[in-house]
């Protein structure tokens, strides 16, 4: 089967190609924020310009007879950015003829992973600009085990770095700066059972401008953030029994992160699965792959139900492609 | 240590050292965090899991005596009884519930709650474990709590049916609002996210 994904959820506008076993074609476009954060307006108008050019990308890169299904990302994610790549999904699969699917965005991520790794069952912690959760897969959904109580750790990176003049996206620039200290600053270390909240972190660290350098605050901010999430992996790790971690969304790219997912796996004896910086941001191949999956299971979405949902869960969704 | 070892549990953030007289729980170091957190956190840790269970003991729930608290370790009494997850049935049900209220009705979330995690000794039931307690007096608190309960009946026990009706008889005798607790239950189990 081949399916044209279109991915629009934040910052990337990306369209795919993909068949059972590769990508076939990608084009993207992402919207870089002139100053501040993303703002979901500008976002969104950044879609409406670009999205023919992707599409028209992918559609001349193969003949569009053979495509077999459109999928698109109906949320979780911005309700401007969501509806323009709605739009652009229903016009292409009714011109087409063929039929719709709306992807969870999240679930996206998991599926492109366990595509190209040989993961069968991983516990799954899921780090992005609004979502932090950790995640399983039991009887036909992807279970919350644990999430973020108030904002994603990505939006909280970005806010810090921006009081601290540093430009979008912020995340890299925090992670470079500290390297340069290892003096720990205590900050509000929240978890509570498997739930954790980061904006007591993002307070603090402003506050710590006044007195301490931007090094330390950087240094201090990822090692209280990380850890919280490190402790819950391992706690989900514990009672579930599984056996393989796997990393997913932009936050994934920090390579300190990534160390000490790697470090709490080994002592557990799990083992830990980080993806190219390709899989983690968002892209277009995650949304059109799980789109065939969805499709070769039966599933797919009238008219009707494909309006954009800004808050999307991923445990809505019946997980029907995975067997037992 | 001075006496002999019988059995070391490990879990995700502790090791429980059983001896002949005494238990000791260790909350280990992680490497993975540096280590002006690890020892902050771990200590905290420590005191407030001894002082949860203290206070637990003082309002009427049985739990072991703690005896001393040295930096990352908790020394308790070994409370002598069969795991409540090899023995239960309706009657001890039904007193687990009057616990688990009088634990509630103090403003205290056990958090961890299991059939594993409940030691009945001279017909009385200890609760163990307050590593994941917390001074809570929310509706949300105390809906975990009894769902997790809920949950370890199902995966170990056939005629969890039964026990659950018995459990919430005993919980429903002093707390009065057991069908709010109910219907709080059947929303989280509706999120399908604990285990």
């Amino acid at each position: 089967m081949i399916v044209l994904g279109l991915e629009g959820t934040a910052w990337n506008l990306s369209a795919s190609l993909v068949s059972d076993d590769e990508v076939l074609f990608e084009a993207n476009s992402a919207y870089i924020p002139t100053s501040g954060g993303i703002h979901p307006r500008e976002a969104a108008q950044h879609f409406a310009s670009n999205v023919i050019g992707v599409i028209g990308e992918v559609l001349s890169s193969t003949d569009p007879r053979s495509i077999e299904g459109i999928a698109f990302s109906q949320g979780p994610g911005f309700g401007p950015c969501l509806r323009i790549v709605g739009t652009a999904a229903r016009a292409l699969a009714l011109k087409l003829g063929v039929p719709l699917v709306g992807v969870n965005h999240c679930i996206a991520h998991i599926e492109v992973e366990r595509w190209k790794t040989d993961l069968l069952d991983p516990m799954v912690l899921y780090v992005s600009g609004a979502n932090s959760q950790v995640l399983s897969y039991r009887q036909k959904r992807y279970r919350i085990l644990g999430e973020t109580l108030d904002i994603g750790i990505g939006n909280c990176l970005d806010k810090f770095a921006r009081s601290a003049g540093l430009r979008h996206p912020g995340g890299p620039k925090v992670e470079r700066l500290a390297q340069e200290s290892e003096r720990y600053l205590p900050m509000p270390y929240v978890v509570k059972g498997m739930d954790f909240s980061f904006s007591g972190i993002a307070t603090a660290a402003q506050e710590a401008m006044k007195s301490a350098s931007l090094e330390d605050i950087c240094y201090s901010f990822q090692e209280t953030a990380f850890s919280m999430l490190v402790e819950v992996c391992e706690r989900a790790l514990s009672q579930t029994d599984k056996s393989d971690l796997l990393l997913a969304g932009g936050v994934g790219a920090n390579k300190r992160l990534q160390e000490m997912l790697a470090i709490m796996c080994s002592e557990r004896g799990a083992r830990f699965f980080a993806p190219k910086t390709e899989y983690l941001q968002d892209n277009g191949a995650m949304i059109a792959y799980t789109g065939l999956l969805m499709l070769s299971n039966g599933v797919h979405t009238p008219i009707t139900d494909s309006g954009a949902n800004p808050n999307f869960r991923p445990d809505e969704v019946e997980v029907l492609w995975i067997k037992g | 240590m001075d006496q002999g070892i019988i059995e070391v549990v490990t879990g995700a953030e502790a090791a429980v050292y059983i001896q002949t007289h005494s238990v000791i729980k260790k909350r280990v170091p992680k490497k993975y965090r540096t280590a002006e957190l690890d020892i902050k956190l771990r200590k905290e840790r420590t005191k407030l899991e001894a002082k949860i269970q203290s206070d637990a003991r003082k309002v009427g729930v049985p739990t072991p005596i703690i005896r001393e608290v040295n930096g990352f370790d908790i020394t308790m009494e070994r409370v002598e009884g069969q795991p409540v997850s090899l023995v239960i049935n309706e009657t001890i049900a039904e007193q687990i519930g009057e616990v688990l209220c009088t634990l509630h009705s103090a403003g205290i979330a056990h958090g961890d709650p299991t059939t594993r995690n409940m030691i009945v000794s001279n017909t009385r039931i200890y609760l163990i474990d307050f590593g994941l307690a917390s001074y809570d007096r929310s509706l949300e608190a105390r809906g975990v709590d009894v769902h997790v309960f809920f949950q370890s009946l199902e995966a170990l026990h056939e005629n969890y049916r039964a026990l659950k009706k018995a459990f919430l008889a005993g919980y429903g005798k002093k707390c009065q609002d057991v069908e709010q607790v109910i219907s709080k239950v059947e929303e989280i189990k509706g999120r399908g996210r604990y285990l």
